[in-house]
């Protein structure tokens, strides 16, 4: 992996992470998938939403978070 | 049209409750106590003559050409520094009077050049105009004596000349810099009849600590200092109001005209952003207009390989429409978007951001500021309920304790940083929270009470750690919470933030924040008055940037620091409409006044108004743009005065996903970086080519006013109009006017809000409706916009990006005040001559450590690239902390910078880079290799 | 059993050779075996006898001068330690006429005392004015200073008591009290004389008006030409402030002019203090609202300050009893120039001039007639003999076109040129003007050559039009007593020497 490779850090996976670690800190589990699923709802472009998905499915969402896993299947 | 003249009352105005009843020559006049009366005189319409008095310094009592009679009073008491007092009876014209005025005035000549027919202020000079009101016949003294006739001219500024033998010594440029500026660069050197005007010890002007912000040259009443443009050119003959289109301040100014021809842009008095202020751009860089560079003709290509052809504006537009369709037609509706700029009108931003929920049919559109206060808005409508900043500018003013975070504004908002380092000379107490040492912490006469030196990208350790000081010590103000926020949000939040690992000894080995130094920051923030917030990018640029607003306005809120004048959340807008942009819908996920596209209400609204079906769902923002070019499923993109290839980080990933692009189209002044990727280029309109109004950080609506015909045949927004009906969607606007009706047809914070009342009002502070039909200074009066105010827990959460062995060091941005943003306008200015290169500031000790002496060539290598640059050595930034701009192309900073962004917004991460740095031998492989294809790039085609 | 021996420290002592004699004497007491303490005291102001060398003994102070070092081996020889007789032996000091006809008040320490002893200090009478001061309150010790009559004694003569009201009445939480020691007038060193012979009583003066109007802390700005003041009133303070009387809520320091003449005029000062360029602020605000820093400030000369202390410890009734007029209590004078007697002449107001010239003074050194007096510094107008009766006070003074100043009276013989003492005036306002109005800054530029012409016979009636016209410009005009009072020496020499204004060749026709 060269260094430009690491360097690019958005994708889906880590932005959902990075949601996701904020709303965990809000509160519980429940309201954490709420507060995730809302937020990429609200400002994901459907198309992001679907390659997400499209990662859970094909088992490819490496180091997914739970909760953003959570979230974003109540997405589908 | 006429030359706007301005009344100067010769003694600032006073603010106070009690009124004094007097009586100047026979006429009774009744004004605030403390007046001068000089400016009570004035208020009358009696003219006191004057020459050291005006009404931007306090009075000086120098030229004693204003002196009075009072009745009961020895003497003749000067006007100007004579306060009114109840009963006085004053006698302005007496014959005595007369006589000591003409002996003064006959000493003035008797050491002035007597060149009035050829010099430059000939009819715009105070000292003229003074000879004739006291009736000057004849200088008794000759012309034989002691003089400076001869004294040496000073025209090291470029922008303005210092003509030392025309000086009459009054001092107001002396006090300009001091009162108005807070620079004090100027002084008088020597005394008695060898007093002149000094910058600094007897250096030039240019050489000097002068920052060219012109209130000097304002100030002076003779052709001493005078802008260098009007001596080659001569006097204006009419000028109109405008706003600058630098900066997020918003100054008003007199753009003075010869015709088309602008001869000086002069700081208007009335402006209530800059109250008669100004700064070395505005006032002076503007030369860009005019620049050989600057691109006036639209240009096509195939390929980005070939050279640019120029073509007609119809050939343009239907070239870029017939693009747009082919790539709809072939990719799908998604595969386009386009980009609004803060720095085009709040009516071009809308109508960009119409054009892409119209004729492209979706929601991919978005804006400069995802990549600067993007936060800000998500931060403060999260807590408070609305996305933007709380206050009017007047309201430092009244405050107490200003903490400033992640700013510069001596920097990068002069005019506003002057304005603040008067309240702190008043006494107002300061806390800066910044990795950088910045000129606010300690300059002339102005010392931070604590500088909390924080590392890079640890804003909500430190921010979380004052709650706790707040909420452990007591010192919460319970009362305001308990009226005006949630309450169970903020019990929550207290026990959050006063759980021990939130304390400043429990972050300090985190923040680099000396617990104490922060417990003493956190007391006076919150006991020590109207306590205000002030932050800029370096609070958002992070990725934990929403957090941080968030922690900013738990904290104002917890101190009961929302509401009022002198208090408040501030963010510090960097571009002269980033607030404007953000208001008008150039968000993928909102419409105008930030309501989410999935509001049907909202929807319909629109889908009515504009006679289309419109999406429920957001669409894409800037950097998935980018991914999904990248991916392959996004072709074609219409920029709008911006240039993301130089501003927008990790430059690389930018490059590849314009590269990836079929169409790109770039409409600007200038063939920019981004114009390299680009297939069509549409030139753009000036600030002073067009009408329409922006919008600046106290969200304040301004007029701009066109003084001269676009260069480039249409104004922006007429361009966006022919692209629209070229791709089949009708717009017919006649004037921007019509577009800030619909705008405030469609926008509820805008309903009140039409050119016709800004011309009447000056400039309208959005909400502006039924509610407060005059707009709204300070927001949060009696309630939050979102009814409670709303704590948000904010734990800190490191960045990705990590200094290791490999990348030792953290590299932040920012700016500098000769230069603004990418650099497109201020580099083609005489700006340059005091940046002419971005350079890495590096601590002595971090210098050492790599054998780099100051002035050395240096590799900046992070993970996403790198780059060469010269350094300096300063401790102005901490060991483990590097710092540069991104003002020039050559450098081109975010080669360096990351993607790594902020968790709600996806605002760049800029403030915080893991580098390392090396001893290099001039510009890297990269930067030649760039500057090369970039060369080729602006290639133009031969015209047959 | 131990001589005490006096030689004065003053530094116009020192400049005729004090320092040399004090070595000779105490080089002679050791050859001779006889045991003295030394005591350098201050001088008792009467510089012709400079140096007056003291002995204690048992028929009280011996005085002999003027001595030299080299008069010393026949002083010791003629019983210098037991007062044995010598031509240069003048008897007790006291009954010196000079000395015995003043009123020391202010100056009733002076030269007897060690300056430095504070046991001296209070032997004689130190500190009582403190305490009585202590005793009252603010409002009280500022109505009894309003009592007394005490007026500003640098020159304008405005009431202390009223400034002192004015600032206890200033609300803020800081103050300050300024002691103006830059005195820069020509022909003056009572507060030098005072600085180096008593400077306890400046500190309690300062202390006493801290007091009174509530401050914490105070400055002495002192003038850099006189290094000797500086250090005694530096170690005077810390003693004071060893000995607690200092220190305790209110402290103070001494502060160095750089030489500006206009850094007397109080603003100047102020400025000065502050740390800017001394230049002239524009009344109001008064120092006493915004002052230092721009907080409320009693600003006062050394000698109103140093008179305080016996007011409060005699009474205001005990000063205000002496005095001419509105002139209430005594004025240090001092006669200098072509005068047979030079030196500090404390006296209650309402001398005459022509008394204090001819009889205090004795008329010229030099033997010649007097032609001129010109009082109260450069500023101050030249007197003729004509005006000599007009007596020592304010209103006096400023009834005959003069002023009193800082009481320092220049005695001129036949052979001054007033008009070259016109253009002086002129050339110093020009040397020394702080640059910020006007007519002072362009004006005394234009003054000095407007009476070259005048003097060179050019246009001689247009140009003393001119002149006149000038002065005008300058006295209504200016922002300080500078440029403003510039006007009297200049209009005085005009108006009483006409004759001088010829020009040479004009002279010379008329001969």
């Amino acid at each position: 992996m060269t260094d430009a490779d690491e360097a690019h850090a958005t994708g889906v996976t880590p932005m959902a992470n990075q949601i996701a670690g904020f709303f965990v800190s809000q509160g519980d589990h429940a309201a954490a998938v709420a507060g995730t699923a809302d937020h990429i709802k609200a400002f994901w472009a459907p198309v992001m939403r679907r390659e997400l998905l499209a990662l859970v499915d094909a088992g490819q969402a490496e180091g997914l978070s739970d909760v953003a896993r959570e979230a974003i299947l109540r997405l589908r | 049209m006429s030359l706007i003249q301005e009344t100067d009352f010769g003694a600032p105005a006073v603010r106070s409750e009690k009124t004094v009843t007097l009586t100047i020559d026979g006429v009774q006049v009744t004004v605030p106590e403390g007046t001068s009366l000089m400016r009570a005189a004035k208020e009358l319409g009696t003219t006191i003559p004057k020459l050291c008095a005006t009404d931007s310094v306090a009075a000086f009592g120098s030229c004693r050409l204003c002196l009075v009679e009072i009745e009961g009073r020895a003497g003749t008491p000067a006007s100007c520094t004579t306060p009114v007092a109840e009963g006085m009876v004053v006698s302005t014209q007496t014959p005595k009077l007369a006589k000591l005025r003409r002996g003064v005035m006959e000493l003035y000549i008797s050491d002035h050049p007597l060149d009035c027919l050829t010099c430059a202020a000939n009819g715009d000079c105070e000292l003229q105009d003074m000879a004739g009101a006291v009736g000057l016949r004849e200088v008794r003294y000759g012309y034989d004596g002691a003089n400076h006739l001869t004294a040496a001219k000073d025209a090291s500024n470029p922008y303005f000349t210092y003509d030392a033998s025309k000086c009459i010594v009054c001092s107001r440029c002396v006090r300009a810099c001091e009162e108005v500026q807070g620079t004090f660069a100027l002084t008088i050197a020597g005394r008695g009849f060898g007093s002149r005007v000094s910058p600094g010890q007897s250096e030039s002007f240019m050489t000097s600590e002068c920052v060219s912000c012109g209130a000097c040259v304002q100030a002076c009443p003779t052709a001493t200092l005078t802008e260098t443009r009007v001596i080659e050119i001569g006097q204006p003959e009419h000028s109109a109001v405008t706003t600058c289109a630098y900066c997020g301040v918003g100054c008003a100014f007199k753009a003075e005209m010869r015709g088309e021809e602008l001869v000086r842009m002069v700081p208007w008095k009335a402006g209530k952003a800059n109250r008669g202020h100004s700064c070395v751009k505005g006032r002076f860089a503007w030369g860009y207009a005019t620049h050989r560079e600057r691109v006036t003709e639209p240009m096509i290509r195939a390929s980005i390989h070939d050279p640019w052809k120029v073509v007609s504006w119809d050939e343009a537009i239907a070239h870029t429409a017939s693009e747009f369709k082919r790539i709809q037609g072939q990719y799908g509706r998604d595969s386009v978007g386009g980009i609004t700029s803060s720095r085009c009108t709040n009516e071009e931003t809308y109508l960009v951001q119409k054009l892409v929920r119209t004729a492209f049919g979706n929601h991919n559109v978005d804006t400069c500021a995802r990549v600067c206060h993007s936060p800000t808005g998500y931060g403060l409508k999260t807590t408070f309920g609305a996305s933007a900043g709380t206050q009017d500018f007047d309201s430092v003013e009244e405050t107490d304790v200003m903490v400033v975070i992640g700013a510069n504004p001596t920097d990068a908002h002069p005019v506003f940083a002057s304005r603040m380092k008067k309240r702190l000379r008043q006494g107002a107490r300061l806390i800066v929270i910044d990795p950088r040492r910045i000129d606010l912490v300690r300059s002339a006469r102005v010392q931070a009470d604590h500088h909390l030196a924080l590392r890079p990208g640890t804003n909500v350790a430190v921010l979380t750690a004052m709650a706790h000081v707040i909420v452990t010590e007591g010192l919460a103000d319970e009362a305001y919470v308990r009226e005006r926020c949630d309450l169970q949000a903020y019990a929550h939040w207290a026990e959050f933030v006063s759980l021990p690992q939130h304390g400043p000894e429990a972050t300090e080995a985190v923040t680099g924040v000396p617990a104490a130094e922060l417990r003493a920051a956190a007391r006076l923030y919150a006991t020590g008055g109207n306590g205000s917030i002030y932050y800029g990018l370096g609070v958002t640029e992070h990725s934990q940037g929403s957090t941080t607003v968030m922690a900013i306005a738990n904290l104002a809120m917890v101190t009961g620091n929302i509401g009022r004048p002198g208090v408040g959340v501030n963010p510090l807008r960097g571009q002269n409409n980033v607030q404007g942009a953000c208001d008008m819908g150039s968000f993928p996920h909102e419409f105008s006044g930030y309501r989410h596209v999935s509001d049907d209400e909202t929807r319909q609204l629109f889908e009515e108004a504009w006679g289309v079906a419109l999406g429920d769902e957001p669409g894409l923002r800037i950097p998935n743009m980018l991914d999904e070019a990248v991916a392959g499923h996004f072709k074609g993109l219409y920029v709008q005065g911006e240039d993301i290839l130089q501003s927008d980080p990790n430059t690389r990933h930018v490059a590849a996903g314009l590269a990836a692009m079929e169409c790109v189209v770039v409409q600007d002044l200038f063939l920019n970086e981004t114009a390299n990727y680009a297939h069509v280029f549409l030139p753009g309109s000036t600030f002073l080519e067009k009408d329409g109004t922006f919008t600046n950080a106290e969200r304040r609506i301004q007029r701009v006013r066109k003084v001269m015909r676009p260069r480039n045949g249409y104004a922006d927004w007429e361009v966006t109009q022919m692209l629209s009906n070229a791709l089949g969607y009708p717009m017919a606007y006649d004037h921007p006017s019509q577009i800030m009706d619909e705008i405030a047809r469609l926008t509820p914070s805008f309903a009140g809000v039409s050119f016709e009342k800004l011309d009447a009002l000056g400039s309208i502070q959005w909400p502006c409706n039924a509610a407060a039909p005059e707009g709204t200074p300070v927001m949060h009066i009696d309630h939050f916009v979102r009814g409670k105010g709303q704590f948000i827990l904010t734990e800190y959460v490191p960045t990705e990006e990590k200094v290791g062995p490999r990348y030792p060091l953290l590299l932040t941005t920012g700016r500098i005040l000769s230069q603004y943003n990418v650099g497109a306008q201020t580099r083609r200015t005489e700006n340059s001559r005091w940046h002419a290169e971005d350079v890495l500031e590096i601590h002595p000790h971090d210098a050492e450590e790599r054998g780099v002496r100051d002035g050395d060539w240096v590799r900046l290598k992070s993970r996403s690239g790198e780059t060469a640059l010269r350094a300096e050595i300063t401790d102005r930034v901490a060991p483990g902390v590097v710092y540069t701009t991104f003002h020039h192309p050559l450098t081109q900073a975010n080669v360096i910078t990351t993607d790594h962004s902020d968790w709600a917004t996806n605002c760049p991460e800029y403030k915080v880079t893991a580098v390392q740095v090396s001893r290099g031998n001039g510009p890297a492989e990269w930067q030649v290799e760039y500057t090369a294809q970039a060369r080729k790039s602006r290639r133009i085609e031969a015209a047959e | 059993m131990t001589v005490r021996v006096y030689v004065p420290g003053d530094m116009a002592a020192v400049a005729v050779g004090a320092d040399q004699v004090a070595g000779a004497i105490t080089s002679a007491a050791g050859a001779a075996g006889i045991d003295i303490t030394l005591v350098r005291n201050g001088s008792r102001g009467l510089f012709t006898l400079e140096t007056l060398v003291e002995v204690e003994t048992p028929r009280g102070r011996i005085g002999y001068g003027p001595v030299d070092a080299v008069d010393v081996p026949g002083l010791v020889a003629a019983g210098l330690f037991e007062g044995g007789a010598h031509p240069l032996r003048l008897g007790r000091p006291e009954t010196i006429p000079f000395l015995a006809r003043q009123t020391r008040l202010t100056f009733a320490r002076a030269g007897l005392t060690d300056p430095l002893s504070l046991a001296d200090y209070r032997a004689h009478g130190g500190l009582k004015g403190l305490e009585a001061a202590l005793a009252l309150s603010p409002a009280e010790v500022a109505a009894r200073v309003k009592a007394s009559g005490l007026r500003g004694r640098g020159g304008a003569g405005f009431p202390t008591g009223i400034k002192w009201e004015t600032v206890l009445a200033a609300p803020g939480p800081q103050k300050y009290i300024v002691c103006n020691a830059d005195e820069g007038d020509s022909g003056t060193f009572a507060d030098r004389l005072l600085m180096e012979a008593d400077p306890f009583l400046l500190v309690e003066g300062m202390a006493i008006a801290a007091h009174a109007v509530g401050a914490s802390y105070g400055y002495v700005y002192i003038r850099s030409e006189y290094p000797f003041a500086i250090a005694k009133m530096t170690a005077a303070i810390d003693l004071a402030r060893a000995d607690g009387w200092l220190g305790r809520g209110f402290d103070l320091e001494v502060r160095v002019g750089a030489g500006a003449y206009v850094c007397g005029e109080e603003t100047a000062l102020l400025e000065s203090l502050e740390g800017r360029r001394g230049q002239v602020r524009a009344k109001p605000p008064l120092p006493a609202h915004q002052g230092l820093f721009g907080r409320p400030t009693v600003i006062n000369n050394v000698l109103s300050l140093a008179a305080v202390p016996f007011i409060l410890s005699e009474g205001a009734d005990a000063y205000q009893e002496f005095g001419f007029g509105r002139s209430r209590g005594t004025l240090p004078i001092q006669l200098a120039g072509d005068v047979v007697h030079g030196g500090v002449f404390e006296t209650p107001f309402g001398l005459s001039l022509g008394e204090l010239v001819d009889d205090i003074a004795g008329g010229c050194a030099s033997g010649r007639a007097v032609r001129a007096v010109q009082v109260g510094g450069p500023l101050g107008a030249y007197f003729p003999r004509a005006l000599f009766d007009t007596p020592f006070d304010y209103e006096a003074f400023t009834a005959r076109g003069g002023l009193i100043g800082h009481g320092g009276v220049v005695v001129f013989n036949d052979t001054v040129d007033l008009a070259s003492q016109a253009r002086f005036a002129m050339e110093f306002c020009a040397a020394e003007s702080c640059g910020k109005c006007t007519p002072c800054r362009i004006g005394s530029t234009r003054g000095v050559e407007v009476i070259d012409r005048i003097v060179a016979g050019q246009a001689r009636e247009a140009n003393i039009a001119v002149l006149e016209d000038l002065c005008e410009t300058m006295k209504l005009g200016s922002l300080c007593a500078l440029g403003g009072f510039t006007p009297y020496p200049v209009m005085s020499a005009l108006d009483h020497f006409p004759e001088d204004f010829g020009g040479a060749d004009v002279r010379r026709a008329a001969e």
